[in-house]
């Protein structure tokens, strides 16, 4: 025996040991952590399960973010690095996920994951370890309801106010062309059920009568008992809160019924581009109305040198929504930390509050919970594009099919 | 009036493809006691294979079936004898574990080779119907419904008029019995686990009709062909056509009358309803604890 502490020589040894390499680790860690040179920006995203698809949209979004403003000198002369982990379509692993990325990671800054559901829980650990949280999706009007003040939502409007647009156009029709009756469905999801909800009673207010409503589980593949419903009562509009899948089985059960209604409105499913057209067959698209938040023709700062970025590093593919949204979340990061001059996250947060930034979507700018003040497009598919046709100042196409013609 | 038939008709056709969809799993069960998690897994292999084959070829996806059916079939037979014969003494949690492990393998080679988008196989005939005065029966779960009711009667007949249907169903009620009169036990339960998976190979080909599909979507096709086999009786092949009527019934009419968000609730409602009367479920057979280990 040793030392006067009773530690052997070996044991003594094998501490010390140990407590360099963790001294080694910590100093490693900063290296890329928050006191090194680059800037270490954490995300997890739903890589694997549900939420996939737009998980690993996201991703190629924010890589390709990260490729665009290195090239430019990254921020605040520091180059960026992007930590991203999978979480895989699950709240708890999402919350283990920020936390770690907060508390062992030590990134500099955070960017919010997709979907609602995955946001909410994400969004709560970065406001209790006071980090800037700035999210490309998760528009639930509840997840703005917490009193957060470093959260921000990077798109043009909460969801349920989505469907505002379209209701504008109805509006904007004389009154003998509007429909006179409307059927509504949706998925039971946080995301779609609102804006169907209120849609409902805007367009009731305009005096539209509603003749079927109706609520599906997520589980749900089979549509066709629900286009027999709707065919049964002949409405003149159709409105669905779709996610994708629901959305291309609803037109297609549509069609197997022989109805088409004079306009029909859908949610996220149109704006999957190609992934919808050959889902419903492309002829089958002519005339469907959806609401956006971006479009690839949009004449906004960098969006077409992010469209080419885009197509050269996947196989000349159009970025979908889910990639251009998450592109904007950290074009919102980085403005907040350029105009804070510093990575102080309560002094970007305070920046983010005060000021509008430039994103590849538009202007955005947020209301004290972190909503923002704006409004989406509405995209109508039109001889197999999208166009937007509505508000008249980022309108790509002269007007919107109306009637919808009647499927192919 | 119209509007109930119209309801039955579209109740029946989803329910004789989700019958498809379970039959597999049903038996890979009755012979082998093993829940195969990963069946479907495997449907969405299958239907992968028929968007790939489809789009290069232009063949009719449903008729591909007599494609991917061999192709699954051998599939099943050099997976069983690689990897799931080794768990034919180990206990059912591991068998489980193993199958989701397996599950997840898939979905990440997919992933990977076919990329996380949604497909669709879309023929002529995809979004048209067949109208019966004042009924549209739509023309790919038609088929799909007719694919179902040849496979379940293939099936039917291997298990009842083949010395080999015998020999599996012996083996599935009594392996040590099976044994003392010649059925041996490897290659009849590689057979079983061959035909079970074979049959995803029809049910893939008509997935990739009927639904937009991606790797990930073997999570929902899973929890509901493992409500149906429960409902119908685990190992029972008419239970699983039964069951699967009555799901495809229920959800169609709640859907119709009450309302979409109640169908699946129905559903598990009609399981736990049956299950609290007939344990072993409407048509399984109870157990024998004496000669099952």
């Amino acid at each position: 025996m040793g030392g006067t502490n009773g530690l052997s020589r070996r044991e003594f040894t094998t501490i010390g040991l140990g407590l360099g390499l963790v001294l080694v680790g910590c100093s490693g860690e900063g290296s890329t952590g928050g006191s090194g040179k680059e800037l270490v920006i954490g995300a997890s995203l739903p890589l694997t399960g549900q939420f996939s698809q737009p998980g690993q949209e996201a991703e190629r979004g924010y890589r390709i973010w990260r490729e665009m403003v290195n090239a430019d000198g990254g921020i605040l002369g520091r180059q960026v690095q992007l930590k991203i982990t999978d979480d895989a379509s699950s709240q708890d692993t999402v919350v283990a996920d920020y936390t770690r990325l907060i508390t062992q990671d030590r990134v500099d800054f955070l960017l919010g994951t997709f979907s609602s559901l995955l946001n909410y829980p994400a969004s709560a650990v970065a406001e209790r370890q006071g980090m800037v949280f700035v999210e490309p999706a998760g528009g639930a009007e509840n997840i703005f309801t917490r009193g957060f003040d470093r959260l921000f939502f990077a798109q043009p409007a909460l969801s349920a106010d989505q469907a505002n647009t379209f209701v504008d156009w109805v509006k904007s029709l004389p009154e003998a062309e509007r429909p006179a009756s409307a059927a509504y469905t949706t998925q039971d999801d946080p995301f779609t059920r609102p804006v169907i909800e209120r849609l409902q009673d805007l367009l009731e207010d305009l005096g539209i009568k509603t003749v079927y409503t109706s609520v599906y589980p997520a589980e749900t593949t089979n549509m066709q008992p629900i286009a027999a419903a709707i065919a049964g009562r002949k409405p003149e509009l159709l409105a669905h809160g779709a996610v994708f899948q629901d959305g291309v089985g609803l037109v297609r059960a549509l069609k197997q019924q022989n109805f088409s209604p004079k306009a029909l409105f859908q949610m996220s499913a149109p704006s999957n581009a190609g992934q919808y057209s050959k889902g419903v067959g492309e002829a089958n698209t002519e005339g469907v109305f959806y609401s956006v938040s971006w479009h690839e023709s949009a004449p906004t700062p960098l969006n077409k040198e992010f469209v080419a970025a885009y197509a050269k590093e996947y196989d000349n593919a159009v970025p979908a929504e889910d990639a251009a949204d998450a592109f904007a979340a950290a074009q919102v990061l980085r403005a907040g930390i350029e105009g804070a001059d510093g990575t102080d996250q309560d002094k970007v947060a305070q920046w983010l509050h005060g000021n509008e930034v430039e994103t590849i979507l538009g202007p955005l700018k947020w209301d004290k919970r972190g909503a923002p003040l704006g409004s989406f497009l509405l995209a109508q598919w039109q001889s197999g594009k999208v166009q937007i046709v509505s508000p008249e100042e980022a309108a790509t196409a002269e007007k919107a099919i109306y009637p919808k013609p009647g499927w192919s | 009036m119209a509007e109930f038939v119209q309801t039955l008709a579209l109740g029946l056709l989803i329910g004789g493809v989700y019958a498809l969809m379970a039959s597999g799993l049903t038996l890979v069960f009755g012979v082998m006691r093993v829940i195969n998690v990963a069946q479907g897994a495997f449907l969405v292999l299958s239907a992968f294979v028929t968007w790939w084959v489809w789009r290069a070829t232009g063949i009719d996806p449903i008729a591909l079936a007599v494609l991917t059916t061999p192709l699954m079939f051998g599939f099943g037979w050099v997976f069983y004898r690689l990897v799931g014969a080794r768990l034919r003494s180990a206990p059912p949690s591991m068998s489980v574990l193993l199958m989701f492990g397996v599950a997840l393998l898939i979905e990440g080679l997919l992933n990977v080779t076919a990329g996380n988008r949604y497909r669709s196989a879309t023929p002529g005939y995809f979004d048209e119907s067949y109208t019966l005065g004042p009924i549209s029966l739509p023309k790919a779960p038609l088929y799909g419904f007719l694919a179902a009711l040849a496979v379940l009667a293939a099936f039917y007949a291997v298990l009842n008029r083949t010395w080999t249907g015998r020999a599996i169903r012996a083996w599935a009620q009594n392996p040590s019995g099976a044994a003392l009169v010649g059925v041996s036990a490897v290659p009849t339960a590689t057979l079983a686990f061959a035909l079970g998976t074979a049959s995803t190979g029809m049910g893939g080909s008509v997935l990739s009709v009927l639904v937009p599909f991606f790797p990930a979507s073997h999570y929902e096709w899973i929890a509901r062909i493992l409500g149906i086999i429960v409902l119908g009786g685990l190992g029972s092949l008419p239970g699983a056509l039964t069951g699967a009527l009555i799901l495809g019934l229920a959800e169609a009419l709640t859907s119709v009358y009450v309302s979409p968000q109640w169908s699946i609730l129905v559903f598990y409602g009609v399981i736990m309803a049956v299950l609290i009367v007939r344990p072993q479920g409407l048509f399984g057979a109870r157990v024998r604890e004496d000669v099952a280990a």
